[in-house]
């Protein structure tokens, strides 16, 4: 009697699941031949390249081990992206953050030497988190009290941090030690440095030491399921993801969205701070003027690539992991420049976005249809008695 | 749910050969199939409405007429002729023209500029025959139109002018309008249909898309109604009345005279003493008792938004008093309006009502997280609790919804706006503002959120209702003030006749009436 279709009978979620796995498989199968004629171009084998990108990446435990070292910044980087994100708001600045953060977690790992070793660590973790923060404070109450839109504020201290830092290096926190022409400051006492995952398993046979695979890789999965937590189960989150859809909305709901735009970016500075702990904590035992820079702005990919969604973040940090651990294999396996890979890196970010979004549209297409078919074709009930 | 179908005998009209048939047309999209079999006869000269419920498949229809979509079967016939029309260009080429409700126009053109964009010709373009063209269209059917006006200097009447206008300077012998009239202010729509007959008077045809059924009846020679897909009958306004419209188009009977509650006004609810916006809002004073509708009658633009945005404490007055129920709430934010039993129903339910991204159970506890029974000390999400609110709210108040999971973007104008109104009557609000709560929903959706409102006056609630409806005025209220340039302007009981309303809503001031 209805004009309806012979409808589907499976729940709309698996279309939004089956869609997005069909997006993805898609935007790889597209980044995969687009990448291939490039390689082809060089006269190597595509095939050739990408199966060494995978073996490099997967075969050995210490392989293993270097994907997700070099993925654990990124899902810091990529979760604080995504928090201001949520909030309707671009952090462009956790690239700022985490070099200010390393700077006071070293000021603190060298003044709080006095600790024992359960509390140094944290102090030094909430240290790096701290100066996160403050260096996040700025942009936040420059945004709310005068308007200045985050992104300029943002960059522009970003651009302070980085003379910020090499002035404390060059006076106060400079190392005392007069052999030393490096400009760096003093070494940690080990207390302060985060264990390794292969010291701790006694794995250091499979895993060399020059594999920085810390235990902050597992507590970055954790801070993955915490701002997954927060943002679907907590009020905050809620009301961070009401502000950053439909503010106005939000504002009518009685939410204050100043209020909630501060504490989204001071969360997000927090988790920036985190980003360059793996090096510093990890590996160098010391903060040198030669400090990994990029980041902050890599989280950004990370975060577009995982869709803001703090899982999606995880696997976009470790598939871009395993991208740069193909590029060892490919520099030293082939005739190629290694720019070859972070082109093949930008036409899969590109055909990942476009992908989702045609895949969005798709169902958002469907999904107005189907609930108009239901609307019309339900029978209207008895609302005399409905009123509360 | 047998419903009688009323009578589809072909009715008396402007008779003639049909100028374009179509003939069985169906269009299926995934999962829906949103016209099935549609017949219908446009005659020469003749102005057609075509009516129905919001996705009733009225656009989808004119859609294929206008070569937008391709049908999955039947044909269309111009002149007797077998035709096909892939695409809007082919249409034009046919004589078939469609004015869309947005509008496509270049803000920074001129008039003469956007006619001829588009068919200008070569590249050399003769704006001076082309004025003079567009001038002697204006004037043979009666707009009022300066064809060197820049589009961003004309009021929205007059860019539906221009459309119209766009599309005659190709020669198109009939035109489409789609709610035309859904922008346009009382007397720009009467403007709309003195300007349709002369173009009927000229041999052209209209097909006339709506849901407002007075409007209908007013202008059309002949009206086609849809309801899922498919036409359920065809009728001329003489032998038809708003309400056997309205049953065919919803497929049961609506009522249009609400039984209004008789209730005792009781103590006052909201006193507003002297209330000002800068800019907007100048000195309004009003008071909404117990158990009272009080109805808010103005041309949109002069001062409503503010004066509701005031009152739930989205913007801070420059001066005055309000109090709901003794309690001075001036100036406090909306979470402390809310607290003191305010409910609100915004005007714009995509930017004010709901986040349209978030599920259906999340829109539904937008702003009462502030409830124990929601939100734990700690800030966790009650989820079940909440789910379960938000599935007695949809079931009480009838949301047509897959799940209670679907993003609030899904669900149609009607049923955003129960979704709204549910959530807002949720705690028992001792005052509900109500700003244009009906605006764009069909018939079947006016009819349930009149009844909710109705209902609060019964309760003995009381309601402060803002509209530039006047139907919906004269339906709920129980005493009318206008609004004009942010002052009240009358006050008026409820019987007033609509010239006297119509005189505060332009600024004249009601003999006797302080503001």
């Amino acid at each position: 009697m209805a004009a309806v279709a012979p409808t589907r009978t499976r729940p709309p979620w698996v279309d939004v699941i089956g869609g997005q796995l069909l997006a993805l498989g898609g935007a790889f199968l597209f980044a995969a031949i687009a990448g291939a004629l490039i390689i082809q171009a060089y006269g190597v084998s595509p095939v050739e390249v990408y199966r060494i990108i995978w073996v490099y990446g997967t075969s050995e435990l210490s392989d293993v081990g270097r994907v997700l070292a070099h993925a654990t910044p990124l899902i810091f980087s990529g979760l604080a992206v995504a928090v201001a994100f949520k909030a309707g708001m671009f952090n462009i600045g956790v690239e700022g953050q985490y070099i200010v953060a390393l700077a006071t977690a070293a000021a603190a790992a060298l003044t709080l030497d006095f600790l024992p070793a359960f509390l140094l660590l944290p102090a030094v973790l909430l240290s790096a988190m701290l100066g996160g923060v403050i260096w996040a404070l700025i942009p936040a109450l420059l945004k709310v009290r005068t308007g200045a839109h985050e992104v300029v504020t943002t960059i522009m201290m970003n651009g302070i941090a980085l003379s910020l830092v090499a002035w404390a290096l060059l006076n106060p926190m400079r190392t005392s030690d007069q052999g030393v022409i490096d400009l760096r400051t003093d070494i940690f006492s080990t207390k302060a440095l985060i264990p390794k995952i292969a010291t701790t398993f006694g794995l250091e046979e499979q895993i060399p030491p020059s594999v920085h695979l810390t235990w902050l890789f597992p507590l970055a999965l954790v801070a993955c399921w915490l701002v997954w937590f927060l943002l679907f189960r907590t009020r905050l989150g809620y009301e961070i993801r009401a502000i950053g859809s439909s503010s106005g909305s939000a504002e009518a709901g009685g939410i204050s969205i100043q209020a909630l735009q501060i504490k989204a970016f001071l969360i997000s500075g927090a988790l920036g701070g985190l980003v360059g702990m793996n090096s510093l904590l990890g590996d160098r035992g010391y903060l040198a003027h030669n400090y990994e820079i990029g980041l902050g702005f890599a989280g950004i990919t990370v975060a577009f690539l995982g869709r803001n969604h703090p899982f999606g973040i995880a696997l976009s940090a470790i598939l871009l992991g395993l991208l740069a651990r193909g590029q060892d294999g490919v520099a030293v396996s082939f005739d190629l420049p290694s720019e070859t890979l972070i082109i093949l890196e930008g036409i899969l970010i590109l055909s990942v976005v476009v992908a989702y979004e045609l895949v969005r549209r798709a169902l958002n297409r469907r999904r107005k249809h189907a609930v108009r078919t239901e609307e019309s074709s339900a029978v209207p009930r008895e609302r005399a008695d409905a009123s509360s | 749910m047998t419903i009688t179908e009323p009578s589809t005998a072909p009715a008396e009209g402007p008779q003639g050969p049909p100028l374009i048939s179509l003939h069985g047309i169906t269009k299926r999209f995934p999962g829906v199939v949103a016209n099935e079999a549609v017949d219908l006869e446009l005659r020469a000269g003749e102005i057609h409405a075509l009516v129905g419920e919001n996705g009733a498949g009225k656009s989808t229809l004119m859609r294929v007429l206008y070569g937008l979509y391709p049908p999955d079967e039947g044909h269309i016939e111009i002149r007797g002729a077998e035709t096909k029309i892939a695409t809007p260009r082919q249409a034009i080429a046919q004589g078939i023209g469609m004015v869309h409700q947005h509008f496509v126009l270049v803000e920074r053109f001129t008039v003469t500029e956007n006619i001829v964009l588009g068919s200008e010709g070569g590249a050399v373009v003769d704006y001076g025959s082309a004025e003079k063209r567009v001038t002697e269209l204006a004037r043979s059917y009666g707009f009022g139109i300066d064809p060197k006006a820049l589009i961003a200097d004309l009021s929205v009447g007059q860019q539906q002018r221009v459309e119209i206008l766009k599309a005659l300077y190709r020669g198109v012998d009939v035109l489409i309008l789609d709610e035309p009239t859904a922008v346009l202010t009382p007397s720009e729509a009467e403007d709309l249909f003195d300007n349709l007959r002369s173009l009927r008077a000229d041999g052209k045809s209209v097909i006339f898309i709506s849901h407002k059924l007075n409007e209908v009846l007013e202008v059309a020679d002949r009206i086609t109604v849809l309801r899922r897909g498919k036409v359920v009958g065809e009728t001329v306004p003489a032998q038809t009345t708003k309400e056997k419209l309205a049953e065919m188009m919803v497929g049961r009977p609506v009522l249009f005279r609400l039984e209004k509650p008789k209730v005792e006004v009781g103590e006052p609810i909201l006193e507003v003493e002297g209330l000002e916006v800068e800019g907007f809002v100048k000195g309004v004073d009003l008071r909404v008792g117990a158990g009272e509708i009080l109805g808010v009658a103005g041309v949109e633009g002069n001062g409503q938004r503010e004066l509701a945005e005031v009152m739930i404490g989205l913007r801070k007055p420059n001066r005055g008093r309000i109090r709901i129920a003794g309690t001075d709430i001036t100036s406090g934010s909306v979470s402390d309006v809310r607290k003191h039993g305010v409910g609100y129903v915004p005007e714009d339910r995509h930017n004010r009502g709901l986040v349209l991204d978030m599920s259906i159970w999340e829109n539904a506890v937008l702003g009462r997280l502030d409830d124990k029974e929601y939100s734990g000390r700690g800030g966790v999400l009650f989820i079940k609790r909440i789910k379960a609110l938000a599935s007695r709210l949809i079931r009480e108040f009838d949301v047509r919804a897959r799940n209670i999971g679907v993003d609030a973007s899904t669900l149609s104008g009607g049923n955003q706006q129960k979704l709204i109104l549910a959530r807002e009557l949720e705690d028992d609000p001792l005052l509900l503002i109500a700003h244009q709560p009906t605006r764009g929903l069909d018939v079947g959706a006016i009819e349930f959120v009149w009844k909710q409102i109705l209902d609060q006056k019964a309760a003995g609630r009381a309601v402060l209702l803002i509209s530039a409806e006047l139907e919906e005025i004269y339906e709920l209220s129980d005493r009318i003030v206008t609004i004009y340039e942010g002052r009240i302007t009358g006050e008026y009981a409820p019987d007033a006749p609509p010239d006297e309303l119509g005189i505060g809503m332009t600024g004249g001031r009601k003999e006797g009436t302080a503001g």
